[in-house]
């Protein structure tokens, strides 16, 4: 790459420090045997906060021969540069251009970040589909949470990785350092590999009316799952961004999955078993995380950190350890709101995810959170000094009636009413309530689900904008068209990967982002009509007997199971915490440490 | 307290000024360099940065002051070893307390790469320069321009090119020197502009000198 002219180009573009790699903690570039280069479809500050790709390169480094580089989506401004330079896209560690690499690995976070993969095929001078790419190009690998509903980009990608990846990433590595031929290699992991699937394998068939016939592949792709994650790699040091980035701070996981089921959640089904970290390894990892990064604020992370059963041996441990760093705990439920745990750092506002206005609801999502918990925990941040809530609710869940957005209201105005007898207020109570529109997800009792209509979604609006038009309260909601979007690719088939790539070709990328997204809503639209792709056959209520595009994946949590969950759901049926007893959801027959624990406590009691 | 003088070259000119500070202060957690830190409430670790040098200038002469304990030496050396790539310590030596980098620099000294070759006294004799800035608008800046020299030496694009030396006011009321360039550009032709800061002044002292005078 003539460095020259890449400075001259890099002098023209908003924020280059992106393109420049060189963080601090970066390994020396080399000629592995097997070179794989992590590609994450957003920009260099979304993707340098995101974990999961740090574990796979950690996962792929310890092979040796094996080296491991990144990439990131350019912005547009650097992107149109490259293009007309011709320049193509390059690793930011070696600076090699990504068509050198043996293997590239899309890490697929939410599924409006698909336009983005074939941006950076795009920039990468590698055809987009699978089809037309010959052994001279990378094999395109993908995975991450949206790899669970792998077939609107089954036309894009070589091979995907479903699941956890410490093993299987590893796996793959070893594998293709034996075997060179792209064909024998992806034949072969397909074969051998939990959690791998190659969609050039697989055939489906369809019914006149549109929905799946079948599949001609019998084998199920079972997820892979690490099992023993208290020895499973992570990184013990981070590279440090150039620039800030989204989150600027350490990161350590504390526990993989949820023990609480809510039933729209898709992490909360497909990360499962739960399974817990050392508190003492947690705190080690930490001492090193931030000796070799620098960074003042560490960040624990689950998907509900206040159910991690060692949580108050954890916190005075990392204290200790780190006087100087700051504790996050980003998602504390709200009956796990407890003075100890709130953030140390002096924050005036705290957020709450209720989800729901009223119990019915919240039973039937089996959120599982009663109003004298919201309440309470509300309370216990008034009393630390909190100033100010925001609160997430979702529309459009199943079985939603106009009561249940009027319970919105109360609860803010209960909020308000118990913050109006606290002594002295010094400031007034700012209360932000912020609505999304339910997206039925893949492997959750929701999956069957019908979204909501935009005109629906635009009523039930009306009357929260009425019903929360009260001083010192800030309502906002988010963009219809983007859920609806996101909810097609969430249960899309192969036939919308059509769209994907009409959409990109007419120009539409970054559409995670609401002000591209918005500008270019109508490509979207006109991508659809220019397909024959019917957006609203995604979006329907689908039967319970209907093959579901996904059916081929087994997430290891029973589709008798969901189907269970979604039957409790309409009865109105709290199912609770895998905590207090085993729910059977499937993985008990596998692996599950939970189980594991409740039954060794039943023998022990009898 | 502490002055050290550090280089952004190798990628890091392209990290802007909020975004070195940043690194500055994780660079010193790492290398264990104890900062002291302001009094009061929100306590703030006590470092303080030269005015900004433009995003994509290769710079040999940034200055920051630290108050700490560590000796020179001994914080060159974990400085460096803690440090990305492209951030560098050339020097650090004691100084008194509070300089105020950003008030007292008020000269630098650039080489200006790719502007074809002109007189510098067609610039220097004039009454009157102007240049249009970053916001578009049109300025006249003869007297921030102290002296532009022609000269040849080995360059990133090979040996013997010409290039300009050229002195002119940095710190609060900088001229900056890619919209000089530019400028020179303009009249002169030219092209594959690059600029390095070699040396920082204080009036007419290097800024070294001046603040170890201080000691």
């Amino acid at each position: 790459m003539d460095k020259l002219n890449l400075n001259e180009i890099l002098s023209s573009v908003e924020k280059p420090a992106r393109y420049i790699g060189g963080e601090f903690n970066e390994k020396t570039p080399f000629d592995g045997k097997f070179n794989y280069c992590i590609c994450f479809p957003d920009v260099y500050e979304v993707g340098m906060s995101n974990l999961g790709i740090k574990i796979v390169c950690e996962a792929i480094d310890s092979v040796d021969g094996a080296y491991t580089d990144r990439c990131f989506a350019p912005w547009p401004d650097f992107g149109e540069k490259l293009k007309e330079n011709d320049i193509p896209l390059y690793a930011l560690g070696n600076r090699k251009p990504l068509k050198t690499f043996d293997m590239l690995g899309f890490s697929l976070q939410y599924e409006m970040s698909y336009t983005n993969v074939l941006y950076m095929l795009d920039l990468a001078g590698i055809p987009l589909k699978s089809a037309e790419r010959g052994e001279e190009y990378p094999i395109i690998q993908a995975g991450g949470p949206c790899a669970c509903n792998p077939e609107p980009m089954a036309d894009f990608i070589d091979i995907f990785t479903i699941g956890d990846g410490e093993e299987n990433m590893k796996a793959l590595a070893e594998l293709k350092l034996e075997v060179k031929s792209k064909d024998e290699f992806l034949r072969r992991a397909a074969e051998e590999i939990d959690g791998v699937y190659v969609p050039a394998l697989m055939e489906v068939y369809y019914n006149d009316d549109g929905t799946i016939k079948g599949f001609s592949s019998f084998k199920k792709i079972k997820k892979a799952i690490c099992r023993d994650l208290a020895h499973a790699v992570f990184p013990k040091r981070f590279l440090v961004p150039n620039i800030e980035a989204v989150f600027d701070r350490g990161v350590i996981e504390v526990m993989r999955g949820c023990y609480r089921g809510c039933r729209f959640c898709q992490a909360g089904f497909i990360y499962r078993p739960v399974r817990e970290r050392d508190a003492d390894a947690s705190v080690e990892t930490a001492k090193s995380l931030i000796r070799m990064s620098g960074f003042d604020e560490l960040s624990l992370n689950s998907l509900s950190t206040g159910d991690y059963s060692r949580l108050k041996e954890l916190i005075p441990k990392l204290r200790e350890a780190l006087p100087d760093v700051n504790l996050a705990l980003p998602s504390l439920r709200l009956d796990s709101f407890e003075g100890d745990f709130v953030q140390e750092t002096r924050k005036s506002s705290i957020t709450f995810a209720p989800e729901a206005g009223t119990q019915r609801l919240r039973d039937v999502i089996n959120k599982d959170v009663t109003e004298r918990e919201i309440i309470s925990g509300v309370t216990q941040a008034f009393e630390q000094g909190y100033t100010s809530v925001k609160l997430y609710f979702m529309l459009g869940l199943p079985t939603e009636t106009d009561d249940d957005l009027h319970g919105i209201r109360d609860i803010v105005f209960k909020i308000r009413d118990i913050y109006a007898v606290r002594p002295k207020a010094l400031k007034n109570l700012r209360v932000s309530v912020s609505v999304s529109t339910f997206i039925p997800k893949p492997f959750t009792p929701f999956q069957w689900e019908k979204q909501a209509t935009k005109k629906e979604v635009e009523e039930k609006i009306n009357l929260l904008k009425k019903d929360l038009f009260v001083k010192g309260v800030n309502f906002s909601w988010n963009n219809y068209e983007l859920s609806e979007m996101e909810a097609v690719f969430a249960r899309g088939d192969r036939r919308t990967g059509a769209v994907i790539e009409e959409a990109y070709k007419s120009g539409c990328i970054f559409d995670g982002w609401t002000s591209f997204f918005d500008a270019n809503v109508e490509k979207w639209y006109a991508a659809f009509e220019k397909t024959g792709v019917n957006k609203d056959f995604y979006t329907r209520e689908w039967g319970e007997n209907e093959i579901l595009p996904w059916d081929f994946i087994d997430m290891c949590v029973e589709k008798s199971f969901l189907l269970k969950e979604r039957h409790a759901a309409y009865g109105e049926k709290v199912t609770g915490s895998c905590q207090t007893s085993c729910k059977g959801c499937g993985l008990q027959k596998i692996y599950c440490p939970k189980f594991e624990q409740h039954k060794t406590k039943k023998l022990n009691n009898a | 307290m502490i002055v050290f003088r550090y280089r952004k070259t190798d990628g890091a000119e392209f990290i802007s000024h909020l975004d070195t500070l940043r690194h500055l202060n994780k660079t010193f957690v790492r290398a264990g360099i104890l900062v002291k830190k302001s009094a009061g409430f929100h306590p703030h670790p006590l470092v303080y940065m030269s005015s900004p040098i433009g995003v994509g200038l290769v710079s040999y002469a940034e200055y920051c002051s630290v108050d700490t304990d560590v000796s020179p030496d001994e914080f060159k050396k974990l400085f460096n070893e803690f440090s990305p790539r492209g951030i560098k310590c050339e020097r650090a030596f004691y100084t008194v307390k509070n300089v105020n980098l950003a008030a007292v620099i008020n000269r630098a000294e650039y080489e200006i790469f790719g502007v074809n070759e002109f007189e510098p006294q067609d610039v220097l004799g004039r009454k009157e320069f102007f240049i249009t800035d970053k916001r578009g608008n049109e300025k006249e800046v003869r007297n921030k321009i102290y002296s532009i020299a022609k000269e040849k030496r080995d360059c990133p694009r090979g040996s013997g090119e010409a290039y300009l030396k050229v002195l002119i006011e940095a710190g609060n009321n900088a001229l900056r020197p890619d919209c000089f360039a530019e400028k020179l550009v303009s009249l002169y032709g030219g092209s594959h502009v690059s600029i390095i800061k070699r040396k920082a002044f204080v009036a007419e002292e290097d800024v070294d000198d001046y603040l170890s005078e201080q000691e």
